[in-house]
């Protein structure tokens, strides 16, 4: 990891880009209450980058603010270069920024396969006369989206689930199959709000694989919130910790282990100073 | 895949065009050789155009998951536009699609108008706003005598709405909607009915694509309107009240949202009960109310609930001899 403009780190391999993702100064006001505080990080282009934080230190909040559910009090966000501001969410998504929800959203009445085809935006240009008439522009589209499908879901062994109903999977599919739409709409930045939520530790060590798999066939960047420190400090290259909205601490795994402000912001101040 | 069967797409053209064509051509034959007193014929005109109509409504409310209430008001703009133009032309095949087209286009673009501004609301509010959309064009109707005949209404229409023009219309329509939902932008609408917040975020233009369903219901809508003014031959601005919508919206909840093949029965049944329940005038509507009450109590999801009617489908499992085998649970199946 390098220091990059004296505002956070970046891997190395990623120094000679500028970060997919450039965060400056966010904050957010939910009447009186600062949710988030002054949020500054930098993400590099292939980075695995974790968030964590005590439970409501507003890590979600941070999601959200990234995909423009809400609206930053103050500060900015440049992803890719390009500022946010005032671009609806699905505009953003064509900016290449796609993720997952920490309660599942899956269009649960649709099947695997169409769940996934949903967010493949890129690069269609049939139109909804030439679909109603199936003329050939209809034919290529599916046939297109239907292989793509079919391959994004075989990295994460749902291929042959793709008629199921989505509502009707297994929980830990739901997850998987969450993140491979994400996929689909062929991001450069991938937010996971808690991937692991609900996984046993081998479905996780599986997810874990399949999270570096991600970063290292696609190239791109990956944000996650996580509790599972496990699979945090496993995959994560840059950490940053939230409590009560600020930053408290920016590092690499071993750094993030051993700060004890962190220690003291997850066990309290008395077990902080025993350990 | 797994030696599991599939019928190739061409002879699945060619099934479904035979049966369509044979069912247009031999109704008409029926019609026509008197089998049929014109009391009969007329309810299986209307049913026809009652199917269109809560074929319509159902893109917006079962695939959409919307809630209109001004279903009405766009089978009158249809319906008034299709007759100006037939008063105007003499009779041929061609003034006959021209009109079922403008119907349609006129309706679509009244939908284009009221959905910009309607579907920024949701729920409750939506329903509320349409409905008044819905009674403001019958309010204009009215007081636009010069054109629109005002309250005594229009009349003369010539009636082109014979059973092969209803029920080309009909099929054509619901086979474009079909093809509609089974394409890329029907996922999209199909997806915001399904979560809002994560088919925007998986890019989904979903403002677009609301205002897309609206109007391609208020297409058929108009389409449908323009049926029913070859049909009756006269239009007057009651015919277009709140009423009308809600009967429309009653078939669509009770054949099951979104389920086309579920509009199509309800439509059916709920069409020819009335004139088949005559006999007891006394409690036909009792009757009617309460044959209501105990489906949605049954059978809370509408008749078919989500379910869609596939001939393929269903020929397909004949063929692997799987018709009567029981549907798998999800994740059992070509794992």
């Amino acid at each position: 990891m390098v220091p990059l403009d004296g505002l956070g780190i970046i891997p190395e391999r990623d120094a000679g880009r500028p970060p997919i993702l450039d965060i400056r100064h966010l904050c957010v006001d939910f009447g009186g209450l600062r949710a988030v505080d002054d949020f500054t990080l930098l993400i590099g282009r292939t980075e695995i980058a974790g968030l964590i934080g005590p439970n409501g230190a507003g890590k979600t909040t941070v999601f959200n603010l990234l995909t423009n559910v809400y609206k930053p009090t103050q500060g900015r966000i440049l992803l890719n270069g390009q500022d946010t501001r005032g671009k609806s969410m699905h505009q953003l998504n064509r900016l290449g920024i796609a993720r997952t929800f920490q309660n599942i959203r899956l269009f649960a009445g649709m099947s695997v396969e169409d769940n996934v085809k949903v967010a493949m935006n890129h690069g269609y240009t049939d139109g909804v006369l030439t679909d109603m008439f199936r003329l050939p522009g209809w034919w290529r589209t599916e046939r297109r989206q239907h292989v793509r499908a079919l391959e994004l879901l075989d990295l994460f062994n749902l291929a042959g689930k793709a008629n199921a109903l989505a509502g009707n999977l297994p929980y830990g599919d739901q997850r998987r199959l969450e993140i491979v739409r994400a996929l689909a709409s062929e991001p450069k930045l991938l937010l996971l709000d808690e991937p692991a939520a609900g996984m046993n530790p081998s479905e996780t060590h599986e997810l874990m694989d399949n999270i570096r798999m991600l970063r290292d066939e696609f190239g791109i960047a990956i944000m996650l919130i996580e509790h599972d420190m496990n699979l945090v400090m496993g995959i994560c290259e840059g950490i940053a910790v939230l409590n009560y909205g600020k930053i408290i601490a920016k590092g690499t795994p071993r750094e993030i282990q051993t700060n004890p402000v962190v220690i003291e912001a997850y066990l309290g101040e008395e077990a902080g100073h025993d350990a | 895949m797994n030696g599991y069967k599939q019928i190739p797409v061409y002879l699945r053209y060619l099934i479904n065009t035979l049966l369509l064509g044979a069912f247009l051509l031999g109704g008409n034959a029926l019609l026509a050789s008197g089998a049929v007193n014109r009391a009969q014929s007329a309810v299986i005109l209307q049913i026809g155009i009652y199917i269109l109509l809560a074929v319509s409504l159902n893109v917006a409310t079962g695939y959409l998951g919307q809630l209109p209430l001004g279903h009405a008001g766009f089978m009158a703009v249809g319906g008034y536009g299709a007759a100006l133009l037939w008063k105007a032309m003499p009779r041929s095949a061609g003034a006959i699609v021209l009109g079922l087209l403008l119907g349609g286009l006129v309706a679509a673009v009244f939908g284009v108008v009221i959905g910009v501004p309607a579907l920024r609301l949701k729920g409750d509010y939506l329903a509320i706003i349409t409905l008044g959309f819905g009674e403001i064009i019958r309010v204009l109707i009215i007081n636009l005598p010069g054109i629109t005949g005002g309250t005594p209404g229009l009349m003369n229409i010539p009636k082109h709405s014979s059973f092969l023009v209803v029920y080309t219309t009909v099929i054509l329509s619901c086979a474009l909607i079909h093809t509609l939902m089974k394409s890329r932008h029907g996922r999209a609408i199909l997806a915001i009915r399904e979560n809002e917040i994560a088919a925007e975020s998986s890019g989904v233009n979903t403002t677009f694509y609301k205002v897309l369903a609206f109007t391609v219901s208020a297409f058929f809508a108009g389409v449908a309107g323009a049926l029913y003014a070859g049909y009756t031959g006269i239009l007057t601005p009651g015919n277009f009240t709140f009423m009308t919508s809600v009967n429309i919206l009653v078939m669509v909840v009770l054949g099951g949202l979104g389920s086309m093949a579920g509009s199509v029965i309800a439509a059916t049944i709920l069409t020819a009960l009335p004139l088949a329940l005559q006999s007891f005038n006394k409690y036909r509507m009792v009757i009617y109310a309460l044959l209501l009450i105990a489906v949605m109590i049954f059978k809370p999801s509408g008749l078919l609930g989500r379910y869609d009617f596939s001939l393929t489908r269903i020929l397909e499992k004949l063929i692997n001899g799987q018709l009567f085998a029981r549907a798998k649970k999800a994740g059992e199946d070509r794992a």
